[in-house]
C-alpha cells in the first residue's frame, strides 16, 4: 500500500507553504513512517538546520488535538485524521507518498510469503476498482470517544490520496537511497549493502510463485 | 486443503487497507493462508515522546523479534 502523509496546521496559523516552517516547531512521532515522511517534506522547503521538530505522541488524533492547543505548529497526519483536519478547517501545506514496506526474519516461508502476495494483489485490485466502497475501513477503530471520525461519510475523502498498488520486489536503488538518508539523520550507521537488508532468494521465489 | 497460518502484527487502514480488506473478504483463505494478526500487550508500547529523532521509540517489530509475528510493517 501506498502510504499518503500530509504536513498540516491549524486553520488560524500564519503558515501557508512549507518554507514558512523554517524554524517553527513541528510535532513529529519519531520512529514511525509519518515521522519521516515529515522530515523530508521540511528537507524539501527548508534548510536542514531549518528544520525544527519535536517528539509527539504515535496516536494521530492526540497529536493533532495536541497541535490545535497550539502545543506545536504544525504536525503530520495519515488518514483518516488528514480528513478530520481538513474538515475542521486545518491546511495541508505539503502532501507526500511512500511505500509500507513489510519486514521479515529469515525464515519466511516463500510459499507463505506468496500467498499473502496474491492475497494483497488481488484486494489492491478490488479497492482501486471502487475505492469510496471501502473508505470505511478509516473509520474503524476509532471508538465513539472520537466523534470527528465517526462523523466522516464517504464523500469527505479524497480518493486521490488513497493509491495502492500491487506488491513488487524492493528496487535496490530506492532501499540505498532510504538508507543513506536515515544515516545523515544518525538513525543507522555503516554502509548500505543490500544483501544483508533484502533476501533476494525469498523475495524472487515468493514473487515468481505469486505469478 | 488445509490453509497455513501465518501472524502478522497489528496493521491499520491508513497503511494496510489492502490487507486488512483481503482478510475480511477472504482473498488470503482463497490462496491457503490463515492470516492472524497478532495483539499488542501493555508491555510493549512505549510513547514516541521517549524518543528522539537520532534515537527514536518504535513499537513496530517486538512481537516479530518474540517470534510472535512473522512479518511487520516497516
Amino acid at each position: 500500500m501506498i502510504v499518503c502523509a500530509a504536513l498540516v496546521v491549524p486553520p488560524d496559523s500564519s503558515v501557508y507553504v512549507p518554507q514558512e516552517l523554517a524554524h517553527r516547531m513541528v510535532g513529529l512521532d519519531y520512529g514511525n513512517g509519518t515521522a519521516y515522511a515529515g522530515l523530508q517534506m521540511l528537507e524539501g522547503a527548508v534548510s536542514r538546520d531549518a528544520v525544527t521538530t519535536c517528539a509527539a505522541v504515535t496516536h494521530p488524533g492526540e497529536r493533532y488535538a495536541a497541535m490545535v492547543r497550539g502545543e506545536f505548529d504544525a504536525t503530520v497526519l495519515q488518514e483518516p485524521w488528514i480528513t478530520v483536519a481538513e474538515k475542521a478547517g486545518c491546511r495541508l501545506v505539503s502532501t507526500t507518498f511512500f511505500h509500507g514496506t513489510w519486514v521479515a526474519g529469515p525464515d519466511l516461508d516463500p510459499q507463505l510469503y506468496a500467498a499473502f502476495l496474491r492475497g494483497v494483489s488481488r484486494a489492491v485490485r478490488r479497492i482501486t476498482a471502487d475505492k469510496r466502497r471501502y473508505v470505511s475501513y478509516f473509520k474503524e477503530g476509532w471508538s465513539a470517544g472520537y466523534p470527528e471520525v465517526q462523523a466522516l461519510t464517504p464523500d469527505d475523502f479524497n480518493l486521490g490520496r488513497i493509491q495502492l498498488r500491487e506488491p513488487t520486489p524492493i528496487p535496490e536503488d530506492e532501499a540505498r537511497w532510504a538508507w543513506d538518508w536515515m544515516a545523515s539523520w544518525g538513525l543507522i550507521h555503516g554502509t548500505f549493502d543490500v544483501t544483508t537488508q533484502i533476501n533476494r532468494k525469498v523475495e524472487r521465489e515468493a514473487h515468481d510463485l505469486a505469478r | 486443503m488445509t490453509a497455513r497460518t501465518m501472524t502478522i502484527e497489528p496493521v491499520s487502514a491508513f497503511s494496510s487497507l489492502d490487507v486488512l480488506v483481503a482478510m475480511d473478504e477472504g482473498l488470503f483463505m482463497a490462496e491457503g493462508l490463515d492470516l492472524r494478526m497478532a495483539s499488542r500487550e501493555s508491555r510493549d508500547i512505549r510513547s514516541t515522546t521517549e524518543g528522539t529523532v537520532s534515537n527514536p521509540v518504535t513499537n513496530q517489530g517486538r512481537l516479530q523479534e518474540r517470534g510472535e509475528a512473522t512479518m511487520f510493517q516497516g
